[in-house]
């Protein structure tokens, strides 16, 4: 078919479609919820995804955490024996860091929130790390002034600190934080570094924290809690193996029962949001395809009516010499011009409500350009594939009795 | 008159067309025999349910017989499928019906185009041919008008001018001036006159003796066979 002849069967089908504006409409609602519900969702977890993406570069994709409790449930473990277990103290930190040889670097981190005062300006809930002279090397993240903790700041149970931006901002708003005092648990502490600004992370800021010495952390905090171990290896897998191997010996995990000891790494994060979208992705699977499937026999049915009622135009077009196959192409064009407009309305309705959840949940906005096609095409093929039988029963119409047709 | 009409455009030999009711069979054409020349002007003519539109439609391939030989132009159509029939159609016959059978919605020129549209006429041209058959029915006027809002008689003329888009070989008119007055079927039956003087076969259904005269050859039909038939 030459393209002349094609514009004329589709302007046929928009004049028809424009007699009945309404009833063409309302049959593609439901087309509009497919659309919609596949490109607001779609749209919204690649948002997540991006924010997500950035959270766990943050934790560090190489990092390897050895803490009591597992960051991920996996469906294995019962929770009431994992509260059993025994803390990790430094008897792990010191074993790993004499046994291991995969490991690079390995640092201890104990953690508290406390308030920091300075004379009568105060910073609630910081958090306090306690670790050695080796954490920036682990997760990147260096001082912007100043220095960081030195290993005789550890040795010597120094009370000095690395502070991060928020906390600089609040107790030093004029001056240079750097060689300056503060208070921590009603502690002095010479302030030696400011650190790198993080910025936020799921709402939070990553920059209200200190950093202390731990054995000054013990002096004041006690140790009686568990603490975590972070360590960066040249190779991960390797490296958790044989971690593994040397707690299991350090804790006496007899043979053949579970560690009781957790080994975190983003990995385990990534696979559980993974998940967590997968079935995001199933739910919206199934809600769209019902709702295109109901769009899809709205279709049909306007379609068969409209080839009803336009039987004697079938005959009198067939009598002056159209083919089948003509008719059943000016019908399917009808078909996919009705669920193309619905599957534009889902595409920018769509487009809306994905613009508006990233504003209220303060998240990336995202809309590809195979988002958009994708509902072009949905839209187009689920026109085809519902027009096409009423297309096929007005190509098949007798041209006399169609033409008789009252 | 033009009397090089030698050749045979249409021969039907045995024609018949049964539609089945039901249990009940339905003869509407019992074998038809009829040949009809280049240049001929023909009225049928026959009592109400004799079979006029059933052989009309079967000659102009709207509808296949039952049983038969038609040969159209020395070609044999009597067993073709639906599109060549309607390749047929499209290039060789043009229908007037007592109903016009109009597209509703679109306007005069737009109709008198549709069958050009088929025939993937440029629109350039289409548009210059549509104007130029509506002139020859005297509706240059009104081109732009919808069916709705123009006469019988005119609706019937548009009717014409689209029949001859596509410069067929046969007219094929049923009962033509069945919805009209007698001053509009007079100024019809003057069109297919002109017509037929510049050389159109003409197969005509009607009921009215007078109409029938303007043919050359009357066929009178009557329960599904041809009955008689007189030359004027
Ligand atoms: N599709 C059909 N199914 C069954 N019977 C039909 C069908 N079409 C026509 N007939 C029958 O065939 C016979 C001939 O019909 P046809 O329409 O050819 O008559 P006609 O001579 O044109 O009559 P009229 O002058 O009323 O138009 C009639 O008895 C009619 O009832
Ligand atoms: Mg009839």
């Amino acid at each position: 078919m030459d393209r002349g002849f094609l514009t004329e069967l589709i302007r046929a089908a928009i004049e028809s479609i424009r007699i009945n504006k309404l009833r063409a409409f309302l049959t593609t609602l439901g087309i509009i919820i497919g659309v919609t519900t596949v490109i607001a969702v779609v749209s919204v977890i690649i948002g997540v995804q991006k924010k997500v993406t950035d959270t766990f570069s943050s934790i560090g994709a190489d990092v390897i955490y050895i803490q009591k409790y597992p960051w991920v449930m996996g469906a294995r473990r019962k929770w009431w024996e994992i509260r059993k277990r025994k803390d990790i103290t430094f008897t792990e930190y010191n074993a790993l860091k004499k046994y291991s040889t995969t490991i690079k670097y390995i640092a201890p981190e104990m953690h508290s929130r406390v308030s920091l005062k300075r004379g009568n300006k105060k910073v609630e809930a910081v958090e306090i790390t306690g670790t050695t002279h080796i954490l920036p090397k682990i997760n990147q993240q260096y001082v912007e002034t100043g220095r960081f903790l030195s290993e005789d700041d550890v040795r010597y149970r120094k009370n000095v600190c690395v502070i991060g931006t928020d906390v600089a901002e609040n107790l030093f708003p004029e001056e240079n934080p750097v060689g300056q005092y503060l208070k921590i648990a009603g502690n002095k502490f010479l302030v030696i570094g400011i650190l790198e600004k993080k910025g936020n992370i799921f709402g939070q800021s990553m920059d209200n924290v200190a950093v202390i010495p731990y054995t000054t952390y013990q002096k004041i905090f006690g140790s009686r809690r568990s603490i975590t171990i972070v360590a960066l290896a040249e190779n991960k897998d390797e490296a958790i193996e044989e971690i593994r191997w040397i707690l299991r010996h350090v804790r006496k995990v007899p043979e053949g029962k579970p560690d009781d000891f957790s080994i975190n790494t983003s990995d385990a994060l990534i696979k559980q949001w993974n998940e967590l979208t997968r079935s995001i992705f199933l739910v919206m699977i199934v809600v769209a395809s019902v709702a295109l499937i109901v769009g899809g026999i709205g279709i049909m049915n306007i379609m068969l009516v409209s080839v009803t009622e336009r039987t004697r135009e079938i005959g009198i077009r067939k009598a002056i010499g159209a083919k089948k196959k003509e008719i059943l192409v000016q019908f399917l064009i009808e078909a996919v011009i009705v669920s193309l407009g619905g599957g534009i309305i889902g595409i920018l309705l769509g487009f809306l409500l994905a613009k508006l959840s990233s504003i209220f949940a303060n998240l990336p906005f995202a809309m590809p350009i195979w988002l958009v096609l994708l509902g072009f095409l949905f839209s187009s093929l689920v026109g085809v594939f519902f027009g096409f039988y009423p297309a096929k029963k007005a190509a098949e119409l007798n041209p006399v009795e169609a033409l008789r047709y009252e | 008159m033009n009397k090089r009409k030698n050749r045979d455009l249409i021969k039907l030999k045995g024609i018949k067309k049964v539609y089945h009711l039901g249990q009940v069979d339905v003869h509407a054409l019992r074998g038809v025999d009829l040949v009809v020349k280049k240049g001929d002007f023909i009225a049928i003519m026959g009592p109400s349910g004799s079979g006029k539109s059933t052989l009309m439609h079967i000659m102009g391939c709207l509808d296949t017989p039952t049983d038969g030989t038609y040969i159209l132009d020395g070609m044999e159509v009597h067993n073709l499928d639906e599109d060549n029939l309607a390749e047929i159609r499209k290039k060789k016959i043009g229908f007037v019906f007592q109903n016009f059978y109009l597209l509703p919605r679109v306007s005069t020129e737009y109709n008198v185009a549709l069958p050009m549209i088929y025939n993937r006429v440029p629109y350039g041209e289409r548009k210059e041919k549509a104007l130029k058959l509506l002139e020859k029915v005297g509706l240059s006027h009104r081109i732009h008008h919808l069916p709705s809002e123009l006469s019988g008689g005119e609706r019937q003329r548009v009717a014409i001018a689209r029949a001859l888009a596509n410069d067929p070989d046969i007219i094929f008119a049923d009962e033509p001036t069945g919805n009209l007055d007698t001053k509009m079927g007079a100024e019809i039956m003057e069109i297919f006159k002109g017509l037929h003087k510049d050389g159109k076969t003409i197969v005509m259904v009607t009921h009215e003796r007078y109409i029938a005269e303007y043919a050359e050859r009357i066929i009178h039909i009557k329960d599904g066979k041809i009955e008689d038939e007189e030359e004027l």
